[in-house]
This record gives structure tokens, sequence and C-alpha cells, in this order.
């Protein structure tokens, strides 16, 4: 095994944390920063500074330079996941459209589909929302209902998507939607890029069971969006869609450890003051936690590993997806058990502030639901790697 | 970034299993744990590893030796655990790594060439009856170069012909003493473990001499557990897949009302997170391996991280391994209960997973 980096590689990392070190504002570093903020100010922040991150060229890392990209190694991309992370970088704005639309494009897009989409996209200049889930599509996402028909050369969508994360930020939206009357399950599905922009469209806010609106429903009533915005072939939209949610892979992990580790370190230090940290049942359960967190860190290495021999990892990225989620999850909820009835608390004593605890321990109820929930998940690592029957 | 085994490394581990499944497969296995009476070390079996050089992994070179790490090390104990394997081999490689670490150039070249050819088997005595796996549990005591005390449970007593003891001196400071099989004043009692795959034992040392290990200080101790402790996670992680996939390979086609059990969902959960939890597991030894090996400041972090895991793992799949191949599975004639109790009786040694998991706490709050 060798777990270093390459010089090139640490370099990289150089560059990069010198930039981040003068950029990032001393406030941002304070735990609990962002949670203090509205989703409006929160949101405008982060997308001017994904902008001026994307300018001093520290976006698209492993994106090809033709593309705006640095054309870096996946192990760049780990090395800057870490960093932000380390540096209390905010979570990109774009993020859907970055891990899912830009490589799909790069895939199988029309030469007019990546000149006008990436760059912007990159810049934070168009937020892309994801429309997938319908109130009767969720886990069964070939259920979808919302119709598009074509009227001359464009499509005209009726429908309605649901839990679209960003709906009330968003400028453009990759939808699925059946294009061939009468088709069923995953036959007759188009990917449609539809404009947010416009008078058929509507987004309304939903309120989360942490009080913010990240999420929303999005209606289409008479929307209008040109035949040739279609991603992939048309009615070959479950294919384009599964090559897609493909792209959710790679060297996130190591990012993710250096978050929940942070966050670890964090629970524990309020478990000191709260003077739970002797408590061995408290201990154990902690510990438990810093497994499972370790364990991601080497799963992290080995995911990395596999990328960077050009393997397709396939059905492994659902193990990945558990392990972070359910580590994640169970993390949050030594935090409940641990800290005690304090624990609900967000002003436990006059010094203290536990809302950002909170921020996040609600944020980890949704994690095993979004992406494919942990069920799907385990039906897909039952199934497919382990070959059990259907 | 190279988180993976070598092709070299991945092949030594296919010579062990290949070798194990064509000279020493299940029913090799139940014989010895038949043989009650018998001293659990067939010849056969370990003839074999010694000509794979799977004793002489960790021995240097110059004492005829490999010369490897422990990430090559932890290769054959997975295979060993994959295949229930018994006998000393676990016992014989920590009794030639406190040498290595610990011992004078003479006492080296005495024992490494032998301990990695076979010819001598080893075993170590580090903790006494109901004593912890830091160092703080034993009870042997040393005095003028006499051992006093006891140790249990000890891995093949009856066969070793040198037992690498840890003891304290009269201030209380641990160290490493070597003491060979026909010295004076040792007792060694057979302790008759259900677990079919290993015999051990307890020994007793009354004024027994005794030759120290001239490195073997409270941090020899300290190495020669942590270096336990990742091979045992190892031969438990090969458990825990071999029993896991074992356990699969049934589900898939047993049937129950008319479909394969193996299509029920709740099976189906139990076993994916089984598969993740096992995966997990070979990735910390993998770690943890990698971290011993290379000095990583980390270390201590990472052999706990895969002592828990991989006892957890193990624990967990050889139990569902009974629940899940049904009234079968409880039988003495299937295999489950070989598995079972191989790692319900390694999974304490070393550290339980509850220990490693207190380490880890305290290494981190
Ligand atoms: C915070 C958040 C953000 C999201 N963002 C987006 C977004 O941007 N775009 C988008 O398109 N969607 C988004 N989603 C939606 C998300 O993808 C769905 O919620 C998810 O796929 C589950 O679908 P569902 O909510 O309809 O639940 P259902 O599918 O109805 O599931 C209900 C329960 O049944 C279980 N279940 C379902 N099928 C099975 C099965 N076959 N076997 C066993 N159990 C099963 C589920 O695990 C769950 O526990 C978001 C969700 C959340 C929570």
């Amino acid at each position: 095994m060798d777990l270093t980096y390459t010089a090139e590689e640490e370099q990289f990392r150089q560059e990069l944390r010198t930039w981040l070190a003068e950029n990032i504002p001393t406030e941002w570093t304070v735990p609990g920063y962002w949670a203090t903020l509205s989703d409006e100010e929160s949101f405008e922040k982060r997308r001017e500074w994904e902008a001026r991150k994307t300018a001093a060229g520290f976006s698209g890392i492993q994106w090809p330079v033709e593309y705006g990209g640095r054309g870096g190694t996946p192990a760049m991309k780990a090395i800057y996941d870490e960093e932000t992370v380390r540096a209390h970088a905010p979570q990109t704005v774009n993020v859907l459209g970055l891990t899912f639309l830009a490589p799909t494009i790069m895939a199988i897009g029309t030469e007019e589909q990546k000149a006008e989409i990436i760059g912007p996209m990159l810049r934070n200049e168009v937020i892309w929302c994801q429309g997938f889930s319908e109130p009767g599509a969720g886990s069964d996402l070939a259920a979808v209902a919302t119709r598009g028909v074509l009227d001359g050369d464009e499509y005209v969508v009726n429908g309605q998507k649901i839990w679209t994360t960003n709906a009330m930020h968003g400028d453009k939206i990759f939808t699925i939607v059946r294009t061939e009357a009468g088709s069923e399950k995953h036959k007759g599905l188009s990917m449609l890029l539809i404009d947010m922009d416009q008078p058929g469209v509507e987004a309304r806010p939903l309120k989360q069971m942490s009080g913010a609106s990240e999420f929303g429903e999005v209606f289409f009533t008479d929307a209008r969006v040109p035949a040739k915005d279609c991603l992939g072939e048309i009615g070959q939209g479950w294919r384009t869609a599964m090559l897609l949610l493909s792209f959710e892979r790679g060297a996130s992990g190591v990012g993710q450890y250096t978050e929940f580790r942070r966050q670890y370190d964090e629970i524990v230090a309020e478990a000191k003051r709260f003077g739970r940290a002797e408590d061995p049942v408290a201990r154990q359960e902690l510990a438990r936690c810093l497994v499972e967190l370790e364990c991601l860190r080497y799963h992290a290495m080995h995911i990395l590993t596999q990328v960077e021999q050009g393997r397709d990892l396939g059905s492994e990225s659902s193990m990945t997806k558990l392990q972070w989620s359910e580590a994640f999850q169970d993390l949050w909820e030594a935090f409940e058990h641990v800290l005690g009835p304090e624990a609900t608390l967000s002003a436990p004593r006059p010094d203290v502030d536990l809302s950002p605890f909170h921020a996040q321990d609600h944020w980890s109820r949704s994690v095993t639901i979004w992406g494919g929930s942990s069920q799907v998940q385990r039906n897909i690592v039952a199934e497919r790697v382990l070959g059990l029957p259907r | 970034m190279f988180f993976a085994l070598t092709d070299e490394q991945q092949a030594f581990a296919s010579t062990v299993t290949e070798f194990l499944a064509e000279r020493f497969d299940l029913e090799a296995v139940r014989g010895v744990v038949e043989d009650t009476d018998g001293d659990g070390h067939p010849l056969t079996l370990w003839k074999g590893l010694a000509d794979q050089g799977a004793l002489a992994v960790l021995v240097p070179e110059e004492h005829d030796g490999l010369g490897l790490g422990l990430l090559d090390a932890q290769v054959v104990a997975r295979a060993l655990g994959a295949g229930v394997a018994p006998g000393p081999w676990l016992a014989t490689v920590l009794a030639a790594e406190a040498v290595r670490i610990a011992g004078s150039a003479e006492q080296q070249s005495r024992w490494l060439p032998a301990l990695a050819a076979g010819e001598t088997v080893g075993t170590v005595a580090l903790r006494g009856e109901g004593g912890a796996w830091d160092g703080s549990g034993i009870t042997v005591d040393v005095n003028d170069g006499r051992l006093n005390g006891s140790a249990s449970p000890v891995d093949y007593p009856a066969v070793a012909g040198l037992i690498v003891v840890a003891a304290t001196d009269a201030s209380g400071t641990p160290g490493l003493y070597l003491v060979e099989a026909d010295a004076s004043g040792l007792t060694v009692r057979d302790q008759h473990t259900y677990d079919g795959t290993a015999r051990v034992g307890a020994i007793e040392f009354a004024d027994t001499p005794a030759e120290a290990l001239p490195g073997g200080d409270a941090a020899a101790v300290r190495a020669l557990l942590a270096r336990g402790a990742v091979l045992n996670a190892a031969d438990l992680v090969g458990v825990a897949r071999e029993a896991l996939t074992r356990t699969v390979a049934y589900d898939r086609d047993r049937n129950q009302f008319g479909v394969p059990v193996g299509s029920f969902q709740a099976l189906k959960h139990a076993l994916a997170d089984l598969h993740v939890a096992v995966t997990m597991a070979e990735h910390a030894v993998l770690f943890a391996a990698h971290a011993l090996d290379t000095d990583d400041p980390g270390a201590a972090i990472a052999v706990a991280v895969a002592g828990s895991k991989a006892s957890d793992a193990a624990w967990n799949a050889t139990g569902a391994m009974i629940q899940f191949f049904g009234g079968i599975g409880f039988t003495w004639e299937h295999e489950a209960h070989f598995f079972y109790k191989r790692a319900r009786r390694r999974a304490p040694l070393f550290g339980s997973a509850a220990e490693h998991r207190e380490a880890l706490a305290t290494l981190t709050m």
C-alpha cells in the first residue's frame, strides 16, 4: 500500500491551502456560522464565493480544461474535498448540476449543450435543480407521471416534482418526463432540461423539520421546452438517468470523513463540558461512532484507488452511501444520547449555543432518505453485489 | 494513493487458500475438532504452511525469513481464518515477533530461523486470567531471572518449544522473557476450549528459569500486543467473510414458500448490512497493518478500530450464519459452529471490541 499523494498532488494541496487561507473570512470558521444566516443570505454568500473560487481556478478540479476545469486527477479532487472542509469553506450551491449533470453532458451531450451549459454552471451563473422525484415516484423513480407532449419543435410539460433541492433558487431543472403517451415504467421517458424562469413553472418552498426550506415543489403547467433541450435520446430518459446517477461516486468520502471527524471532536468537547465524557456507556457509544467514521476514511482511500485505476465502481457505490450516511446519522444519535436532556436545549447555559448542533442532528435524518434510501441501497447491495434473487 | 493489496500479496493469499482447499479442507478441520484428546497440531498442515513461507513472513531475511510486513502476514491470517484452520500459526509468528523486536543478536539467530521454518513451535503468554490486554493484565512476576505466577489463555502451550512470557519485575515494570518447554517449574494445564479449531491452556510458573529479551520493555510489550491484535483481527475478518459467503450461497438456493429464502427482504437487508460491515473490517485491518508497518503516528487508533470492527463483524456474521441456515445450521454435522465458535473464542483476544473502544475513547476524548 502507498497512502501518500504524488508531489504534483501535494503541490496542488499547497496552492489550494494558501488560496483558501487568504480567501476564507475568519467568521466562517466559527462552528455553526452558516446556521446563523437566513437561507437567502447563506445562498447569496455561497454563490458569490463559488464564482470567486472558479475565477481562481479551483473549481471543476477533475474536469477537462476545455470545459473550464482544472484537468486534475481523482486524487486532486479528494485533496480538494479535504482541504475545503478543513478550511471551513461552504458547500457548493450548484451541487446537483456539478455532480450529476455536468459529467453526463460531457459524456453524451450535444456540442451545443456542452458549450452552453457547463461554463455558466461552473461559474454559478446558472443554478441547476434535479427534478426526478414526484409525489408518486420516489424510490420507484420510473413511476413518473409528469408528461411532455410535442408541439412543433417544443415539448409542452405538465405535472409536478417534489423534494426539489434549491427549488426556490433554481434557474434550470433537469427532469425525467414521460414523453411517450401511454408508456409505462422505464419506457418512453426523456430527460428534459427545462427553464424554470417561465410562466408555466411555479416553485413553492417546503418547510423542512429543521425549519429551513432548502427543498420545494415544482409545478409545470404547459411549460415549454425546446426539443433540442433533451439530454440523450428522446424516449431514452431512463438510460440517461442511470448514467447521470452513476456519477455520484468517486473520492468524496475523504472530504466527508474530514467533516464528520471534526463533528465528532465537537461533540466530544460538548460531552466534556457537560461532564459526560467519563461515563463508560457514553464513551462506548462515541467510540463506536468513531470506528465507523475511521472505516469511512479507509473505505474512501480504497474507493479512490479503484477510481484511479479506472475501475467502474458500479453497485459498490451503494455500500459507500450506506457507510457514510449511517455513520453520520449514528454520530448524531450519539450526540442526543450522550448529552441527555441538555442535547435538546439551544442554550443550556448562557455561554453555550447548541443550535448549529441541532441543525446537523436534524439534517442527519435526511441523508438516509435522499440519493436512494438506505432500504433501496440495501436491496442493491443484496441483489447486485451479493447476487441474491429479486 | 494505493489502498489495496499488491498482486504479490494477492497471489500469496491464494497460495495459502488453495493449499487449505486441497490439503486441509473442512473435513480435515472436522477431524481435528472431533479429536478432542489430540494436540490440534496436524503436521501436514504445519509443514505445508512452513513450505509456503507462511511462518517466515515477518522474520528478517538474514534469519532465513521473507522479511515482509504485517500487511503480508495479515493475508495469511485471513486465509487461515477463512479456512478455520487449526494450529499455532499466530502463536508462533508472535513469538518470533517478540524475538525480532526485543531479542539480542544471539537470541535472534538462535530462534528466528527455527521459528520461521516451523522446526520450533512458539507461543506467547502475555496476560493472566481476567486481565486486560494493555500490558496491565500481567500476572507473572520476575525476580533474579525466575518467573512465578500464571498466564491464561495461552495458545498451544503443550506443543510449544518456546514460550515468550510477559512478566513484571519488582518495580512493576513489564518485560518479555523466553522460557523453553523443558524448563523446570513449568506446568501446563489444558483448558479445553469449546472452539475445537484451537488448543489453549494455562501455564503456571514456579521459580521457572527465564532469559530476558534485552529490548523487552513496556513499549515492546505494547508493540507485541498491537501486532497480535491486528493479526487476530485479520483471522476474524477471514472467518466473517467466509461465514457470510457460505450463508449467501445457501440462501440463494434454499426454497421455502416456493421461492428462494434469499429473495426475502428481511434476509437481504441483514446480509447487505453484514457485507458492508465485513468489507469495512477488511479495510480497517489493511489500514492498521500498514500503519504498524510504517510507524504511522495514528497506529494506535487504527489498531483499536480494526480490533473492534473485526470482532463485531465476525461475531455478527457467524451468529447470522447459524440463523440463516435454519435448523441445519444448528447441527453438529454442519460447519457453521466451527465459524461461530472460532469467532467467539477469538473476539476477546488482544482486547475485546469494548476494550478497543475504550482505548479509542482514551485516545480521542
Ligand atoms: C433533503 C432532501 C433533498 C432531496 N432533494 C431532491 C432533489 O433535489 N431532487 C429530487 O428529484 N429528489 C430529491 N429528494 C427526494 C428523494 O430522492 C426521495 O425522497 C427518495 O428517493 C425517497 O422517495 P420518497 O420520499 O418518495 O419515499 P418512498 O419511496 O415513498 O419511501 C418510503 C419508505 O419506504 C421505503 N422503501 C421504498 N421502496 C422500498 C423498497 N423497494 N424496499 C424497501 N423499502 C422501500 C423507503 O426506504 C422509505 O423508508 C430529496 C429528499 C430529501 C429528503
